[in-house]
């Protein structure tokens, strides 16, 4: 690829996602699903943990907690992209730009997970505030990875929820249903080993699930972070490509039948 | 070269209906029209809602994919060129949907600047440039969720521009404008081709397409019924007569009645306040007054007139008579 | 009788032209599979913790499954009047008010009965919770109780979206901040005093001790205070509701501000 084409999709990528960050940051629903949800479950982790005795670290649930608030904007936030620009108007507009619908839709959905970094700050600033949490990272650059590889990995996977959700009528419900058990199967504050094995299989396709491994380890220790920033990144890869073959086929059907306009 | 070039295309869409037994239905909105659009020409497409103006304009700009035949934009085909087509137009719909709400009229300019590709170095002037062109300089801060029907419309039109397409697409636009906004943008329409670009412009309104098109082909029922200058149009019901009928609560098998007179050629029926305007079209020459009012001798009739035809006159003669 | 058409059929008509979640391919997804699973995370979160057994988690997240028909469904039906610019042609007609605002409540009582039982169905067949055959009835009636109280609760947030600009922003806030203060996971002990406040002070908490308690084997005569004072909180909040109501109501003909959003 010629230098000015990188050049060219690069600066589609990053003006793209400033924009829908803009766009996100202005929604109340945004502050909603990343900045008040995550508080609340932080605050039932953190009373749990405490009550019971065999708590891990507040860090642990702080994490947990935060890393759920960036899975709930990711889900509602790209489950519902499409059908969002639809109802705007605007889908017609970005499908008939000449760079492919990928280049335009990938922003958006790196957006609406990046938006849930808001989460991470809001639960860690919030276990500090509240509940006396020391904040002592054990390899405080390597979280910082972690941190942009998990949204990066999340982002893509919301590409994939973006160009499948949109054959499904209700992407709103289908997000609703889909929020806790992402929860639960990818460990982000319950421990895989109590699940049932065969959820193993679900949670290892999940980035969250590699996510919180790196952001854990690199914040609390004991193991390395790469594992999981590897994993991310694999998992990110090929997310990049279901989603790339799905948005194809989406844009080829609705050119086809006359469906991106709202009817 | 045309700019555009049409031939035999056609569009069918298939759709299910019934509630418990769904079974499949084709329509036909498109049912194998041909034209061709020059270079710097603004050629019009009119017609009735439904009559496939819409559906026609999507598969010239790429976002609908033909049943069959073919059509090219500056010589490139809209199936197999479309990336290269999308670089040459620009889309502009009526509405007030289509844009991002929340944010401001120079955030939205700056997306769309970047998805077409615009230099970093030019954007700023070009964007400049077109908020002063549809008049929105000074507003271009304010979030778009503020803004009235017109401004909408105007911002619509700027983003259409923005990389400077030879050719551009215009559907509707003028739709639900109060008339000052209205007459507003048809000066901007009409200052595009003086610039050198191709346009094609949908639209009902007649005045509008007489005052602005070089050329209108009018579109019914999926097929072309008409084309040619609005002059050549107006010609061919100049040797008729237009009878205007005030009238009070006229039922249609009335209007029908009326139809079926010797004679007359077209009926359409209008609503103005409390009455209704029957306007018939008959031949020169031919005394039809007595006998329209005869024919609705058992409702209360207000003035009469008759009066030369316009193009609206033609173009109802046409879409009736397909 | 009058009052009656209007309560009964007014009610469920209202219901299914506002309440969007009516549809087979919404309900199950929101109305039975979001509660499921909401089950599951906090039993094993549980499990993990080791705060409380597992029928500690499925009592408290299956009583509580029945506030989401209840404030969700109540701010949509109430709400959405607004939403779709069918609120002045109601507040036109003579029908009685009360009857009006009630007769929305009941299918949505009826809809989170079933969410809950549904709730308890998880618990028995995937968890480990028991229910003796013969507390069943008692539980059924702290149900209808807590559901009817939670009712009022998302009647006042209704009546507050009249006004608000965004109300299910409200309504879901308040939702969650329920699974934090109402002792559904968190034993009321844990919490500091003035969440605990908060959390005696609206509904379903008194609900869910009391179901906790028939749940381990206790007579309803042994949940009667707990049962009375979750009654008493939702008839203050649908009373609150109906004055706001009427309120805005008499306000927006002064000041007409029915139609502004």
């Amino acid at each position: 690829m010629p230098r000015s084409r990188v050049r060219r999709v690069g600066r589609i990528l990053f003006s793209g996602l400033a924009f829908h960050v803009k766009t996100l940051s202005q929604s109340n629903f945004f502050i909603l699903v990343s900045l008040i949800q995550p508080v609340i479950f932080a605050s039932i982790a953190f009373y749990m943990f405490r009550a019971g005795g065999r708590a891990p670290t507040l860090l642990y649930a702080a994490l947990g907690a935060g890393l759920m608030g960036v899975w709930s904007s990711t889900l509602f936030g790209s489950g519902g992209a499409i059908q969002w620009q639809r109802w705007q108007g605007t889908l017609e507009l970005i499908v008939v730009v000449p760079p492919p619908l990928i280049q335009v839709l990938l922003p958006l959905t790196v957006a609406t997970s990046a938006v849930g970094l808001y989460s991470i700050v809001a639960t860690l600033a919030w276990g500090v505030l509240f509940f006396g949490m020391p904040l002592h990272l054990v390899h405080p650059f390597m979280f910082a990875i972690a941190l942009i590889v998990t949204v990066l990995g999340l982002g893509l996977l919301g590409l994939v929820l973006a160009s499948t959700f949109v054959l499904y009528r209700h992407a709103n419900a289908l997000s609703n249903l889909l929020e806790y058990p992402v929860w639960l199967t990818t460990g982000v504050l319950v421990p895989l080993s109590l699940l049932p094995g065969w959820t193993h299989l679900i949670g290892w396709v999940l980035a969250p699930t590699w996510g919180i491994k790196a952001l854990r380890t690199a914040a609390l220790g004991g193991g390395n972070p790469f594992v999981g920033i590897g994993m991310c990144l694999l998992l990110g890869c090929v997310y990049l490509l279901i989603g790339g073959i799905f948005l194809n086929h989406f844009e080829r059907l609705a050119r086809d039948r006359g469906t991106l306009a709202l009817a | 070269m045309s700019a555009v070039e049409v031939r035999d295309l056609r569009r069918t869409y298939h759709t299910t209906t019934g509630v418990f037994k769904r079974r499949p239905v084709e329509v036909e909105a498109v049912r194998g029209i041909s034209f061709d659009i020059g270079e710097g020409e603004l050629f019009g497409l009119l017609g009735p809602n439904g009559a496939g103006k819409t559906t026609t304009i999507k598969m010239l700009i790429t976002l609908l994919l033909p049943t069959s035949g073919t059509a090219t934009v500056l010589g490139l085909d809209v199936v197999t060129d479309a990336r290269a087509v999308r670089e040459r137009i620009g889309y502009v719909f009526g509405g007030d949907r289509g844009l991002y709400e929340r944010l401001s009229a120079l955030d939205n300019l700056r997306y769309f600047a970047e998805l077409y590709g615009l230099a970093p170095s030019t954007q700023r002037a070009r964007i400049g440039y077109l908020l002063e062109l549809v008049g929105l300089e000074g507003r271009e801060k304010e979030r778009v969720e503020g803004y009235s029907r017109g401004m909408r419309q105007r911002l619509h039109i700027a983003r259409g521009l923005l990389h400077d397409p030879p050719v551009v697409f215009l559907d509707e636009p003028t739709i639900g404008l109060d008339p000052v906004g209205a007459r507003e943008l048809r000066a901007t329409i009409a200052s595009l081709t003086e610039s050198g670009k191709t346009v094609l412009l949908t639209t009902h309104y007649m005045f509008e397409a007489d005052t602005l098109c070089d050329r209108v082909a009018v579109i019914s029922k999926g097929r072309i019924v008409a084309e040619g200058t609005p002059r050549d149009l107006k010609a061919s019901v100049a040797d008729s007569t237009i009878v205007e009928i005030e009238a009070y609560g006229v039922d249609d098998d009335t209007v029908d009645r009326v139809r079926r007179i010797p004679g007359v050629a077209s009926v359409s029926v209008e609503d103005r306040d409390q009455a209704q305007v029957l306007l018939v079209q008959s031949s020169t020459g031919l005394e039809l007054t007595q006998e329209l009012l005869v024919a609705l001798q058992a409702f209360r009739v207000g003035r009469v007139a008759s009066r030369e035809p316009t193009l609206e006159d033609a173009y109802v003669a046409l879409v009736e008579e397909s | 009788m009058k009052f009656l058409r209007v309560f009964f059929i007014g009610g469920l008509i209202a219901y299914k032209a506002l309440f969007n979640w009516l549809k087979p391919s919404l309900y199950i997804p929101t109305m039975l599979g979001s509660p499921l699973f909401q089950i599951l995370f906090f039993t094993y979160l549980g499990r993990f913790s080791g705060v409380q057994n597992d029928a500690f988690f499925v009592v408290g997240n299956a009583v509580q499954a029945c506030a989401m028909s209840a404030i969700y469904g109540m701010t949509m039906t109430i709400a959405n009047e607004r939403f779709f610019g069918t609120l002045a042609p109601l507040l036109a007609s003579p029908a009685n008010r009360l009857a009006m605002f009630l007769g929305r409540a009941l299918p949505v009582v009826v809809n989170g009965l079933v969410v809950s039982i549904f709730g308890f169905c998880v618990g028995l067949l995937f968890l480990h919770f028991h229910l003796a055959l013969g507390q069943v009835p008692g539980l059924a009636a702290v149900l209808v109780v807590t559901v009817t109280s939670c009712t009022g609760l998302g009647m006042l947030l209704g009546s507050i979206g009249l006004r608000a600009r965004d109300v299910f922003f409200i309504s879901n806030a308040v939702y969650w901040s329920m699974l934090l203060v109402c002792g559904v996971n968190v034993p009321l002990s844990v919490l500091p005093g003035w969440l605990q406040g908060i959390g005696r002070a609206l509904p379903l908490t008194h609900g869910i001790a009391a179901a906790r308690r028939i749940a381990a084997g206790g007579s309803l005569s042994d949940v009667g205070a707990l049962v009375g004072a979750e009654f008493r909180i939702g008839v203050l909040y649908g009373l609150a509701a109906y004055g706001l109501f009427r309120l805005f109501e008499v306000e927006a003909r002064r000041r007409a501000s029915l139609e502004r959003v």
